[in-house]
């Protein structure tokens, strides 16, 4: 079995109740309390203001995350290879575009076209940041999360170079909400290297588990109900275990009832 | 960073121009071109499509029932060309279902199904009860489908970044396949065409009102067209050889490419290096050739600067249409055809090249033995990808 | 000082700033002489799209986007106004 021996640079975390890494850190640990009121979406200030008054919610979340990440990862974002992952990609668009589409198709908004491919996220996030790295934007459905984190462990490895990987999903509108079930906002951040730095966090080791029918591991309920609903919210329990900064394993979903043996120690 | 060549042991492709390999052949030799007016939506849009006929007559089996849509049903019919599922079924016997990743490119997977579903919305705002499957209104709903369809069990993913995903499929299989966490792969893409895209790229007025001509002074846009592709990718075996792959950012815009072709460069640049060839050993390049101003005016540039006359450049989306998500593994079955055969494909409905385009791109076919061909997909987003594709591994 | 806008102007005004999502912006505040594009409100080719369906739909007035004309017909709040007030008075 193929393991992947990783350092975690630098984390993100954003959802409405657990509003950036500081809070979610200390929140998650049990240090603090989750804030009454859900923030709203989180405002990217590296996007010009001719790309942040178009930006949807999922670029929103997307490159807060992505900023937050590299920042505390102290990488500079244009050097980075990148991996964008998202189970449905912006839901409100696709409810806006289906819409239109059914009502007067000739009055589709260009801009909506562009906020409704996959990469939508990922390509604004190439914008912003002048980086000219490639990027991949994929979905694995419900196996996303994981998919991607190996996808990000494997492009690691290949370039000998950190890379940044993005998760995020947002809320479901209007008739498709009763295919695509998704609540609230999330994102989450990651920037993984093969090398440690002075400012790796925690070790993780990675490793494919072949045998079917591990369980995934799932975040304690009080920090699951701060995300619940959310497409990506089986993301929480490595977070959670990032926060707790002691040695743990985790166990990520992968398709076909295998997983990702995540084993996370901090950084001697 | 090299790349270790994979063989690519089975591989087909279903367009306008022709359901399968010889039909794609035939169809590329004969200069008959699958560009249709579009019939393809109520509202009249004055455009040419490249519409797969084909379709409206394919059935998924019983057994796969929930997956239908038109998409999986392109993508159904598509992967039956060639005998691609028998290869596939022999691989799972060789490899074990589980230890053959599965990577696919789409950019409208079935969003036709979910459009349906609005245009038929119920009085209490519920989609028919024939379209109350959640997976097909899902962006994963076509590599779903092809999972349970073609019985694998390893890993699997949609990537999904406009036209450069069934390009990138090549690359993320090859690093799969290098780190020991797959055997083999498929890989491929299935794109249909669909209300989105049709009046998606209209209102950003990116549309032909006739056939595409790629690179002609007088090209007036895109012609869009729906595809299925897949292929094979093995560590040893018969076939032709994915020997390199480039990926780059343009980081400009979403619709328009860099105003120097930065990151075309960087992609072709990278692809060359990974696969140990120079830019004068490159006998065939399938461009993207969109047909749309800004595409093509860039990446004659880019080739022009970069590639000695002899290289032979061409866009085959005259014939086809462009694919969007599945342009990238319909050009490379495309390239391999051109590879196999010793026929490089010219460039179809183009009349007279524009003044930025250099000798390398010709219009008429030519037969021509090709050691080395390269594919180019650039995608919506400012995604790249370049494959580099040849008869033999390179000493 | 800025010239004043006209009613109609008024309403293409609250029209562009809809249209383009325009956060930092009054209706009121945009001068019907300044540049529309570039450095002035910031504008680019697909904010001139989005403007150019929203003028189609509540005018009825077609810009389409390969007409040569658009550098003048988009240059500022008072020629875009004047070229819809031309062409409704046409229709």
């Amino acid at each position: 079995m193929r393991r992947i021996e990783l350092h975690v640079q630098g984390i993100a975390f954003w959802a409405p109740r657990l509003p950036g890494w500081e809070r979610a850190r200390a929140i998650l640990r049990g240090e603090a309390a989750a804030p009454a009121e859900p923030a709203a979406r989180p405002s990217p200030a590296l996007l010009a203001p001719t790309e942040r008054r178009r930006a949807p919610d999922t670029v929103a979340v997307a490159l807060e995350v992505a900023a937050g990440a590299c920042a505390s990862a102290a990488r500079e974002p244009r050097t980075l290879p990148s991996v964008f992952a998202s189970t449905y990609g912006d839901l409100a668009v696709s409810d806006a575009l289906c819409g239109q589409l059914a009502r007067a198709p000739l009055e589709t908004s260009p801009t909506k076209f562009h906020h409704s491919i996959h990469n939508a996220a990922a390509g604004y996030w190439a914008i912003a940041t002048g980086c000219a790295e490639p990027y991949s934007a994929l979905t694995a459905h419900q196996h996303t999360f994981g998919i991607g984190l190996l996808t990000a462990a494997v492009q690691t490895l290949s370039s000998g170079t950190a890379v940044l990987y993005v998760a995020y999903d947002i809320e479901a509108r209007g008739p498709l909400a009763t295919m695509a079930r998704s609540r609230g906002i999330l994102g989450a951040g990651l920037v993984l290297d093969t090398h440690p730095s002075d400012r790796s966090r925690m070790c993780l080791e990675l490793s494919v588990e072949e045998q079917t029918g591990c369980i995934p591991t799932r975040a304690r309920a009080q920090n699951e109900a701060l995300v619940a609903g959310n497409a990506m919210a089986s993301c929480l329990a490595l977070y959670e275990a990032l926060a707790e900064e002691r040695a743990r394993e985790i166990v990520v979903a992968l398709p076909g009832a295998k997983a990702l043996r995540l084993a996370l120690a901090p950084r001697p | 960073m090299r790349v270790s060549p994979l063989t690519i042991t089975s591989y087909t492709a279903t367009c306008a121009a022709g359901a399968g390999r010889e039909a794609l052949a035939r169809a590329l030799a004969s200069r008959r071109g699958g560009l249709t007016p579009c019939d393809f939506s109520a509202t009249p849009l004055g455009t040419w499509i490249g519409r797969v006929p084909e379709i409206e007559r394919a059935a998924l089996p019983g057994d796969l029932a929930a997956w239908d849509c038109r998409n999986n049903r392109l993508a159904w019919y598509g992967a039956g060309r060639d005998g691609f599922t028998e290869r596939v079924a022999a691989a799972r016997r060789r490899y074990g279902a589980a230890r053959i990743a599965l990577v696919i490119g789409t950019a409208t997977s079935s969003v036709g199904a979910t459009e349906e579903g609005y245009a038929r919305l119920l009085e209490d705002g519920q989609y028919p009860p024939e379209l109350r499957r959640p997976i097909i209104h899902a962006p994963h709903s076509l590599t779903d489908f092809l999972r349970n369809a073609l019985r694998l069990d390893g890993l699997s993913m949609t990537i999904a970044t406009a036209c450069s995903s069934s390009a990138k499929v090549f690359a993320h299989a090859e690093r799969l396949v290098r780190l020991g966490l797959a055997d083999a792969a498929v890989v491929g893409g299935t794109d249909s065409l669909c209300g989105s895209v049709l009046f998606g790229f209209h209102s950003l007025g990116l549309l032909s009102p006739e056939p595409c001509r790629p690179f002609d002074r007088d090209r007036r846009g895109i012609s869009l067209g729906e595809a299925a592709g897949f292929a094979l990718l093995e560590p040893q075996g018969e076939g032709p050889l994915l020997l390199g792959y480039g990926e780059s950012s343009d980081a400009h815009h979403m619709s328009a490419p860099h105003p120097e072709g930065r990151g075309a460069r960087l992609a072709i640049l990278e692809a060359l290096a990974s696969a140990g060839v120079s830019a004068e050993e490159v006998d065939y390049i399938n461009l993207h050739g969109t047909a749309s101003r800004k595409n093509d005016e860039i990446e004659a540039q880019v080739v022009a600067e970069l590639f000695p006359r002899r290289t032979f450049a061409s866009s085959t989306k005259g014939w086809t249409g462009h694919a969007l998500g599945t342009a990238g593994i319909l050009e490379a079955v495309i390239t391999l055809l051109a590879l196999e055969r010793g026929l490089a494909p010219g460039t179809l409905n183009t009349e007279s090249v524009d003044c930025a385009c250099g000798p390398q791109i010709r219009l008429k076919n030519e037969p021509r033995a090709i050691r080395i061909a390269t594919s180019h997909s650039f995608g919506f987003g400012g995604s790249n990808c370049v494959l580099v594709f040849g008869r033999e591994r390179l000493s | 000082m800025p010239s004043t806008q006209s009613p109609a102007e008024h309403e293409l005004a609250r029209l562009i700033v809809n249209a383009v999502n325009l956060e930092a912006v009054a209706p009121e505040d945009i001068d019907p002489e300044a540049p529309l594009f570039g450095a002035g409100l910031g504008l680019d080719s697909i904010d001139a799209l989005e403007i150019a369906l929203e003028i189609s739909k509540r005018f009825g007035v077609q810009i389409r986007s390969d007409d040569e004309e658009n550098r003048r017909i988009f240059a500022s709040l008072r020629t875009l106004a004047r070229h819809i007030e031309e062409h409704r008075r046409r229709g």
